[in-house]
């Protein structure tokens, strides 16, 4: 009789015991912070278009459960998760949808977006900040996000393959010894990017020297004069635009043409030699940074990129990570 | 040389004013007198035009006010109201200067600069000339307000109780003012009144409103009888006639049988 | 014997009132003394402010380089710190000049050229061209827009006035409900943008003499001088304005229409003056009391007292703006607002009575 019932109860343990003891892990956010999540995590959402981007990267497309509200705007480059329910983004997030979806983990950026902990964690989500937008720190990302999400072996894939085009600009560039002086702009007028910002980065990575390295602060407001003083032999603009939406460049021309006609600026070195560059968003500054990059040293060392059509690299990364043919703008001229 | 013929005023369909018809003669000084509401702040108002009577018309030496353009209005008739505090500093000069604007077009001519300062000799406020308007008491401060209304050369002065919140010698110095300003130019002067005492002394004429009617117009003993007294007020008043001008002393509240 | 009395002082009336004349002269000599020597501060400080700036150029250069149109001196002090310094200028004379006026109709010492709503209705026109991109004058969408709505605004104000009774206290409360309308109406607007487009509308509301050029300055200066001699001969009228309305009519102001049209031309310059350069606040409320303390309260002396007052603080906020962390540029309403806030602590503190 006892054997009976031993013999009847024991799956009962078992699955008891699975309950009770499913792993939890510890992983390390883009803050440096240790944050212990439950696995596996089915649910997800993601705040950011960053985040987004680099989960269907690593194949997981199939665990997101709500989208930010930037995705309806650009369907075509969402074809199978436009029609999922919106929750705000990373500076208003829709609590409320956030409790009628019941996601295991959210995505957020590091660096904005506080209170949103306090608010989620009564309600059993759990936050996770991964940045995905500065280079250097993208591998440690993608790999947190590839143990949480159960894609070990994808989000290994991504960053080789990633990690083989950066290797080989910093190879060619090994050994070069003058670095073109470049303004960046970004997306809001007089608006430079400094240390600290993933423009910054994408700058000394493709061998530029940027003007504004030594300002303290990521993003600060300049002197139109003394970017007249600096004189850069280039000017990179960075446009918040879907690249992969647009048709034709009149958008892009029309901003080039823009900054060209600033009282003054027609002696600044960059604009006499024309060379002055627009950058779609899609490429700057997010998981796909590694095709702005590449677009920048051929626009900085053409020499050395000769054979090099960043393009291509653009087309291969699309239809491996994405499943997507390539098409739309992304820079002018 | 001033004719009202048949005004009336409303003020959001209240009977403020109703048929009021005077006349007024050069060297003339005419007291409003009558309890508040009874419309004598309105009647003034009326005549320089601040507000716009319903109905009736008034006349300057035969000119018919309301075909006057505001800066000629400005010319024929001095305003003298309370004194209010004023948000904004202002001396003493400045203040009286104000009252030739009808004939300044950019810059106060000398002749303007001459007049006020006569002006504020003869009124004694010429130590006062610079200081500030906020900062004098409320005797001088009137002061300052008549002499600003001699600066305009009227020749109709309205004063809308000028002797409220004043000691007694001032009272009486605005009062002798008005008069000698009356007999040397050869104006006319309305002057709407609280004290009656004060009113009769110095008036030729006196008109009593009632509710906006006009109760009594005479001369001061003519006006100034207790049964009017007691019709318009509601007191019981002895009147005192050993000066040349009655003077009514309070008694008590008249009993309300009519 | 009263009579007597007069017929003496009649005599030494004359020389009497010689002595008030002199007196009087010589209080009107200071005050327009001060008025020069504030036409001699102001080009003075232009004149250093040219030679300020991340580019560092000094004074033989400076000179060096108006006769040599190549130089990048040349280039840098005509075509940006020039510029920026006139349309400092301009729109410094401006927004004091609309305040005064305002202070003076609305005979409200807490008045400024924003009082009526203008600079809520202004960002709400930028906001729309830099979100929507939809609005007048496709070059200049932006500015076309904030200076459109922000004249929108003042009709509405008449309108009411109008309608309803053209009182100071009726003027500001409808002032007050057009300002809460259109800041959310603007709010809703950047809910509805990206990022960076919220970005640019808030730094649109900071102010910003960056990007100036000189055909800006040239449609800038017709709508903030063009009304000024009219708002100048109104001088006297101002002055009796104070007075109390009442007092203004019965010394000839015809008080409605002055009101009415001074408005509309104050609100012509200070649409004028923040449709390219955003919100520059407190000059406009601080420049006409800074005015009054020294020189009084007669229009004739205030309001170019006023103006030079406020174009000489908007070129210092510019110059301190652009070289305390150069070459970052802090916006310069916030310089503004940073020296227009002590100040006005310190005014509320001073003054002597409890009046303006």
């Amino acid at each position: 009789m006892k054997v009976f019932l031993i013999f009847i109860l024991s799956p009962l343990y078992l699955f008891f015991g699975y309950l009770l003891a499913s792993e939890a892990i510890v992983v390390t956010d883009s803050l440096g912070n240790h944050i212990s999540v439950k696995l596996p995590v089915r649910r997800v959402v993601a705040l950011t278009s960053d985040a987004l981007e680099t989960i269907r990267a690593i194949g997981a497309e199939d665990l997101v459960v709500g989208i930010n509200k930037n995705i309806p705007k650009e369907p075509l480059f969402w074809p199978k998760l436009k029609g999922k329910p919106v929750v705000g983004n990373w500076m208003e997030p829709n609590y409320e949808a956030l409790v009628q979806i019941k996601p295991d983990i959210i995505i957020c950026y590091s660096r904005w977006g506080k209170g949103i902990e306090k608010k989620i964690s009564p309600l059993g989500i759990k936050l996770v900040r991964l940045d995905f937008y500065k280079v250097n720190s993208l591998k440690r990302d993608v790999n947190t996000l590839s143990l949480l999400l159960g894609k070990e072996k994808e989000g290994g894939n991504f960053i080789s393959w990633y990690q083989k085009y950066l290797n080989l600009i910093k190879e060619r560039l090994k050994n070069i010894k003058y670095k073109p002086k470049v303004y960046i702009e970004s997306y809001t007028p007089f608006h430079t990017d400094s240390m600290g910002s993933g423009g910054h980065e994408m700058c000394l990575l493709a061998g530029g020297n940027n003007i504004a390295s030594s300002i303290p602060i990521p993003f600060p407001r300049v002197d139109p004069e003394w970017v007249l003083d600096k004189n850069p032999d280039i000017i990179i603009k960075a446009v918040s635009i879907n690249g992969y939406e647009l048709n034709n460049s009149t958008y892009l021309k029309k901003i080039r043409e823009e900054i060209i006609n600033r009282p003054g600026w027609e002696n600044i070195k960059a604009i006499k030699e024309s060379r002055i560059y627009i950058i779609a968003s899609d490429i700057w500054a997010g998981p796909r940074a590694i095709v702005g990059i590449m677009y920048m040293a051929k626009w900085f060392h053409p020499h050395y990129f000769k054979d090099l059509n960043p393009e291509d690299i653009h087309k291969e990364y699309l239809k491996k990570f994405h499943n997507l043919k390539y098409r739309g703008i992304y820079v002018y001229p | 040389m001033l004719n009202i013929k048949q005004l009336d005023f409303n003020y959001h369909n209240i009977k403020a004013l109703e048929d009021i018809g005077l006349n007024l003669n050069r060297g003339e000084v005419l007291s409003l007198v009558g309890p508040n509401g009874s419309g004598k702040t309105t009647l003034l108002k009326c005549i320089n035009r601040i507000v716009k009577p319903k109905k009736g018309s008034i006349f300057i030496d035969g000119k018919d006010t309301s075909k006057m353009n505001s800066i000629e209005l400005a010319k024929q008739i001095g305003y003298v109201p309370q004194a209010t505090p004023s948000k904004f500093p202002m001396t003493v000069f400045d203040a009286v200067l104000m009252g030739r604007r009808p004939y300044i077009s950019w810059r106060p001519t000398r002749n303007d600069l001459d007049i006020v300062a006569q002006i504020l000799n003869v009124m004694n406020l010429k130590d006062m000339a610079l200081r500030d308007f906020d900062q004098l008491s409320g005797g001088e401060k009137q002061k300052v307000l008549l002499a600003r209304a001699f600066a305009q050369d009227p020749e109709i002065l309205l004063l809308d109780e000028p002797t409220n919140n004043l000691d007694l010698r001032h009272q009486i110095e605005i009062m002798e003012l008005i008069s000698l300003m009356v007999k040397e130019k050869n104006i006319s002067a309305i002057m709407a009144m609280h004290d009656l005492n004060l009113a009769s002394r110095f008036s030729d004429r006196m008109v009593m409103l009632k509710s906006g009617r006009i109760f009594s117009i005479g001369n001061p003993h003519e006006v100034i009888t207790s049964e009017n007294i007691r019709s318009v007020y509601g007191i019981e008043v002895q009147i005192n006639k050993d000066n040349n001008y009655p003077y009514m002393l309070p008694v008590k509240v008249a009993d309300e049988r009519k | 014997m009263f009579i007597l009395k007069i017929k003496c002082q009649r005599k030494t009336v004359k020389r009497e009132s010689i002595d008030i004349y002199e007196l009087y002269k010589g209080f009107t000599g200071r005050k327009i003394l001060f008025i020069v020597v504030l036409l001699i501060v102001l080009p003075s400080m232009a004149l250093v402010a040219i030679l300020q700036g991340p580019a560092s150029i000094g004074i033989k250069d400076a000179i060096f380089s108006l006769f040599h149109s190549s130089t990048l001196a040349h280039t840098i002090i005509w075509y940006l710190r020039l510029p920026r310094i006139v349309m400092a200028i301009l729109v410094g004379i401006g927004l004091s000049f609309a305040g005064t006026v305002f202070q003076a109709l609305l005979k409200n010492p807490l008045a400024s050229p924003y009082t009526l709503g203008i600079a809520s209705t202004a960002g709400f026109g930028a906001a729309l061209g830099i979100v929507f991109n939809v609005g007048i004058l496709s070059q200049y969408v932006i500015a076309g827009n904030a200076f459109l709505f922000a004249i929108l605004s003042s009709f509405i104000i008449l309108g009411v006035a109008k309608w309803k009774s053209s009182t100071p206290e009726t003027i500001i409360l409808a002032g007050i409900a057009i300002m809460y309308l259109f800041s959310s109406l603007t709010s809703l607007i950047q809910y509805q943008g990206s990022m960076e487009e919220v970005h640019e509308i808030v730094f649109w509301f900071f102010g910003s003499l960056s990007k100036v050029s000189w055909k800006e300055i040239a449609m800038a200066s017709f709508m903030i001088i063009l009304p000024l001699p009219i708002l100048l001969k109104w001088s006297w009228d101002f002055n009796l304005l104070a007075l109390g309305d009442e007092s203004a009519k019965a010394l000839g102001v015809k008080v409605e229409k002055t009101r009415i049209i001074g408005i509309l031309l104050a609100s012509l310059i200070t649409s004028g003056a923040i449709c390219f350069t955003g919100i520059i606040g407190f000059i406009g409320l601080v420049s006409p009391h800074i005015a009054r303390m020294v020189i009084g309260g007669d229009h004739r002396f205030l309001l170019p007292a006023s103006s030079l007052i406020g174009a000489i603080l908007i070129l210092m906020a510019d110059t301190v703006s652009r070289t305390i962390w150069a070459p970052q540029v802090i916006p310069i309403g916030i310089v503004t607002s940073f020296i227009g806030v002590p100040f006005f602590f310190y005014l509320l503190i001073k003054r002597k009575r409890e009046y303006w």
